[in-house]
């Protein structure tokens, strides 16, 4: 088979995208040197049905306490993967990012997480994709439910094309010369001010194809914002084990900011949150609930 | 879509009896409501707790209603619900006897609302948050008659000994032949006001479905050595026809904590697969 024409491309961006009206020819080159996609190295196949398939390799640099990947991590290889799914699924139109929930298993170490994603459900306005997770292509290591909003196709999206050549590829060239040497939160400058508050600049390695903020970094927020609070109330090195995010607006303004609150009080070993992200101009942008288990 | 009948005439409400008052002159763009849910002992457990399959049912009320105000003159239909219960209300004295559910709308945008619920006890002290999303439709005969601002009003209930029953006998619940199989009879008292199963009556069933599997019996009743902790419920098509079957499998456990996926399908309609979710159900000492 060789490459065909189609109405999908392999997404470089979160599908968080609006429809919006900045054209193409506008826009800076995307993605930008060391972005937050590009650094996971995430690898992907797509078969003819339109599933797809996708890694991540975990490294020290985005392992938890137990070994698996976190959550942060795990949110970017869903996100991309769900909406490389959401472009044949909503063909012809469009789709973005409404929702992500992610729970995640003690499957660790590991060296791959993979994710094998499938349709659930395609109707005239919404679809449904969900993630089964797996550890080193054997262990179950977790799953993913996504929703997303099926909208007409923006102008500057009609005239696109997709790789379906069997076999697994790179998600991003980037990837292939901007290997990730630090821990990968620090990397994006997500800085925790105080426990249960993370905050981050809208700098270009965040940002999603129309400068707003890249769908899996609201995840980042949620997760390290959840994780700082129960760190602070348990004394202990924990884990974000699991997370509903609700994508409410385009993080257009900086510095974003997350505030987490814990839901009740802790258990012995559990933290449950809820989290507000807003922009610099206080807006709420996103809204999250997460769990985060003491380690 | 077509309404048959009067909010107040709502089966799954006259059970739960559940008062919601309208925050404001009921003129804000994005509504703000408060639900009180005084309880009855039919509807609690052993130890005065309401359980997720019930705390679910209050939720996607409250939260369906104050969507729909935010959307009027159209009207909603719930897409997904997301529910997190607070670790320490799980045992003890936290969390047992009235509630109060207060619900804010987070977002109205043109097709979709996304509405967030946070569930206090008598105490103030916070039992369970949760966040939900509805599709806005255009209903063919109209939104449901509400004067704004909403006020509680009494509900009728009818004289019939099921609305003082335990919930797997009021929502119709059989057990299967295996552990993590629970099928629901349709009823009318469990249709809403287009005439669908009421989401709520999804959760119930798919709750019993996790809760058996973790346990380890076929059951359909309460389990006071396991509870869900956590729900991530999308609804994908309207149960009309039943019986209603949830079949829960599961993907692993971290401690006490067992990831559980929970399917749902309307055997009368093809079996057509009507809600998905995941669940976290706690085993409990």
């Amino acid at each position: 088979m060789t490459n065909e024409k189609t109405t999908a491309l392999s997404p470089i961006d979160s599908p968080l995208v609006a429809s919006d009206d900045v054209p193409a020819n506008s826009r800076p080159a995307y993605p930008p040197p060391r972005h937050a996609m590009s650094l996971l190295a995430l690898e992907s196949e797509q078969d003819l049905s339109g599933d797809v398939r996708g890694w991540m390799p975990v490294t020290r640099y985005t392992a938890a306490a137990d070994g698996m990947p976190r959550l942060a991590a795990v949110a970017m290889l869903v996100d991309a993967l769900g909406g490389l799914r959401s472009i044949t699924a909503s063909d012809p139109e469009w789709a973005f990012t409404a929702d992500m929930s992610i729970h995640l298993l003690p499957a660790g170490p590991i060296e791959v997480l993979q994710a094998d994603l499938h349709v659930r459900r395609r109707g005239r306005r919404t679809l449904v994709i969900e993630a089964e997770l797996l550890a080193d292509g054997e262990r179950p290591a977790g799953s993913a439910l996504l929703t997303f909003a099926v909208v007409p196709r923006p102008e500057h999206l009609v005239n696109i094309t997709i790789d379906m050549t069997p076999g697994r590829r790179m998600m991003n060239r980037n990837s292939e010369h901007e290997p990730l040497t630090t821990d990968y939160l620090d990397e994006l400058q997500l800085l925790v001010t105080e426990p249960g508050n993370a905050t981050i600049e809208l700098h270009p390695a965040v940002c999603n194809t129309v400068g707003a903020l890249h769908g899996a970094v609201h995840a980042s927020l949620v997760d390290e914002a959840s994780a700082s609070l129960a760190r602070s109330l348990l004394g202990c090195d924990v884990v974000t084990t699991d997370m509903h995010l609700a994508y409410l607006e385009l993080g257009r303004v900086g510095p974003l900011s997350a505030t987490a609150t814990s839901v009740g009080g802790p258990s012995s070993d559990r933290v449950s949150t809820l989290v507000e992200i807003r922009d610099g101009n206080g807006m709420l942008v996103s809204y999250a609930t997460a769990e985060v288990s003491g380690q | 879509m077509s309404g048959f009948g009067s909010p107040a005439d709502i089966g799954v409400a006259q059970y739960l009896l559940m008062t919601i008052e309208e925050i404001g002159d009921g003129t804000a763009a994005l509504p703000h409501t408060r639900g009180h849910f005084p309880g009855a002992p039919n509807t609690f457990d052993a130890g005065g707790r309401l359980g997720t399959d019930l705390l679910t049912c209050i939720i996607d009320s409250i939260g369906g209603m104050t969507s729909g105000l935010a959307s009027l003159p159209d009207w909603i239909v719930t897409t997904n619900l997301m529910i997190r219960r607070a670790p320490d209300s799980l045992t003890g004295s936290h969390g047992t006897g009235e509630l109060t559910l207060d619900t804010h709308v987070l977002r109205r945008g043109r097709s979709s609302v996304v509405t967030r619920i946070d569930t206090t006890d008598a105490s103030g002290a916070m039992v369970a948050t949760a966040w939900m999303s509805c599709a806005i439709l255009t209903p063919a005969n109209g939104p449901p008659p509400f004067n704004r601002p909403v006020k509680p009003f009494d509900r009728a209930v009818p004289n019939d000994p099921i609305f003082d029953t335990p919930p797997h006998e009021f929502f119709n619940l059989s057990a299967g032949s295996t552990p993590g199989v629970v099928s629901l009879t349709v009823d009318q008292r469990l249709r809403n006001p287009w005439g669908i199963l009421h989401g709520g009556a999804s959760a119930v069933v798919l709750d019993a479905a996790a809760r058996s599997l973790v346990v380890g019996r076929p059951t359909a009743e309460a389990t006071p050595e396991a509870i869900v902790t956590d729900l991530a419920v999308h609804y994908l098509s309207p149960g009309r026809v039943g019986p209603i079957v949830a079949s829960a499998t599961t993907t692993g456990h971290r401690g006490r904590d067992h990831l559980v996926r929970v399917e749902v399908r309307d055997q009368g309609s093809d079996n057509r697969l009507m809600a998905l979710a995941m669940t976290t159900v706690r085993s409990l000492d």
